[in-house]
């Protein structure tokens, strides 16, 4: 490892600046990146190289380091340090890969028409079962606190599907092994993806990670503060009014919204004041009387 | 390494802030495994691993992100697919 020259992998001059060994780096991490290459060991090889090479120079601290003759093995100690864990590629490269078995705009047709529909329909079903999809409409309740629903396959089977708190409409749940069985030589079976359409509520609309409700006041209950209850997931919960509210306000209720990584989100009702469905003459009076004692302009700023 | 990570954990994992992490997130550049707790499994980590390498080391911007995302699953599940032709 004596030969270890990363002035010589980076392709720079030993007198380069920081900025032409960050810019060669660059071009050559761009070309060799394992996901670029999946697959492409060389390549991967390289990468690691101009990576290690990188590490050696490209700071100017590593590089006075390395330019004072550190050993090369604590530059290799350097490399495994500086971001561990596997390459995206080598996490993708299984039949349980996530994102590159699920991601949208994914079209078995591209592989037909590479290789004529019959070959690729033909090899396919000889190892691996075919996925299967369906779709599942759930309420708003179980989209919030999640749940399990049972399905009914075509083979005419059921499944009891797990459905967790917060599930977005549109999200795919994946039942690994449950699709079409593998055939001949130990093939796996495939996979059952379940799309949750979300019927909507009328009375909650989902922000976020909260919730929001319409919630009328009477002018009475706007005035004087109000204890009333408010429907939440969980059923009704009493709710303290302070006195004064205005249309639009927003009242938040703690822990009544949609269940995530830091706990739950909340509800918030939003007031609308509601007037009474006549204005008898009692109260006519009182606000004529009223008005004119106690004016208040809600639109100061407006005039001109 | 079959354990959950929570996006405070991979933070520092990375050295980076909990905001940058939950922002991959909200652009949907990473859908945790487990959804509702936002949990992270070796998959996920990994895909931040890459991003950080495009945006923090590749100087690719936030614009150019998912494209290059959707280009690299793109990429994967072909060779997927053509593994299980084999």
């Amino acid at each position: 490892m004596a030969s270890f020259d990363p002035y010589g992998i980076l392709g720079v001059a030993s007198t380069a600046t920081q900025d032409e060994i960050k810019s060669a780096y660059r071009k050559l991490a761009k070309k060799l990146h394992p996901d670029l290459n999946p697959g492409n060991k060389k390549a991967e090889a390289q990468f690691k190289d101009v990576n290690k090479a990188y590490d050696a120079i490209g700071t100017p601290e590593a590089r006075a380091k390395f330019d004072r003759g550190e050993t090369p093995e604590q530059q290799e100690e350097a490399f495994r340090n500086r971001r561990s864990g596997p390459f995206y590629q080598e996490t993708q490269s299984g039949p349980g890969a996530r994102y590159s078995t699920s991601f949208e705009g994914f079209d078995p047709s591209m592989f037909e028409s590479l290789f004529g529909e019959e070959l690729y329909r033909g090899r396919r079903r000889s190892s691996r079962g075919d996925d299967q999809y369906y779709s599942m409409e759930i309420d708003f309740n179980t989209s919030v606190l999640g749940g399990e629903k049972e399905i009914t396959l075509p083979s005419g089977s059921k499944m009891r599907v797990k459905i967790p708190p917060g599930i977005r409409e549109g999200q795919k749940l994946r039942l690994a092994g449950k699709g079409g069985p593998g055939t001949a030589k130990g093939g796996s079976p495939g996979d059952v993806y379940v799309e949750i359409r979300i019927t909507p509520s009328d009375l909650f609309r989902r922000v976020g990670q909260d919730l929001e409700i319409d919630f009328p006041l009477t002018i009475s209950e706007a005035i004087l503060g109000a204890e009333l209850k408010v429907p939440t997931v969980d059923g009704q919960v009493l709710v303290k009014f302070p006195k004064g509210l205005n249309s639009g306000a927003r009242v938040r209720i703690k822990g009544k919204g949609i269940s995530s990584g830091n706990g739950r989100g909340d509800q918030f009702a939003v007031i609308k004041i509601v007037m009474p469905p006549k204005i008898d003459p009692k109260l006519e009076k009182f606000f004529s009387e009223w008005a004119t004692e106690s004016p208040y302009n809600p639109r100061t700023g407006w005039e001109k | 390494m079959s354990r959950f990570y929570k996006v405070e954990e991979v933070a520092k994992l990375f050295g980076v802030k909990g905001e940058v992490i939950f922002n991959f997130v909200r652009r949907e550049w990473i859908r945790p495994c487990a959804h509702a707790t936002q949990e992270f499994d070796s998959e996920d980590i990994a895909r931040v691993k890459l991003i950080l390498e495009l945006i923090e080391d590749f100087g690719v911007n936030d614009e150019s992100v998912p494209i290059i995302l959707h280009l690299i699953d793109q990429l994967h599940s072909l060779h997927l697919e053509i593994k299980n032709l084999r």
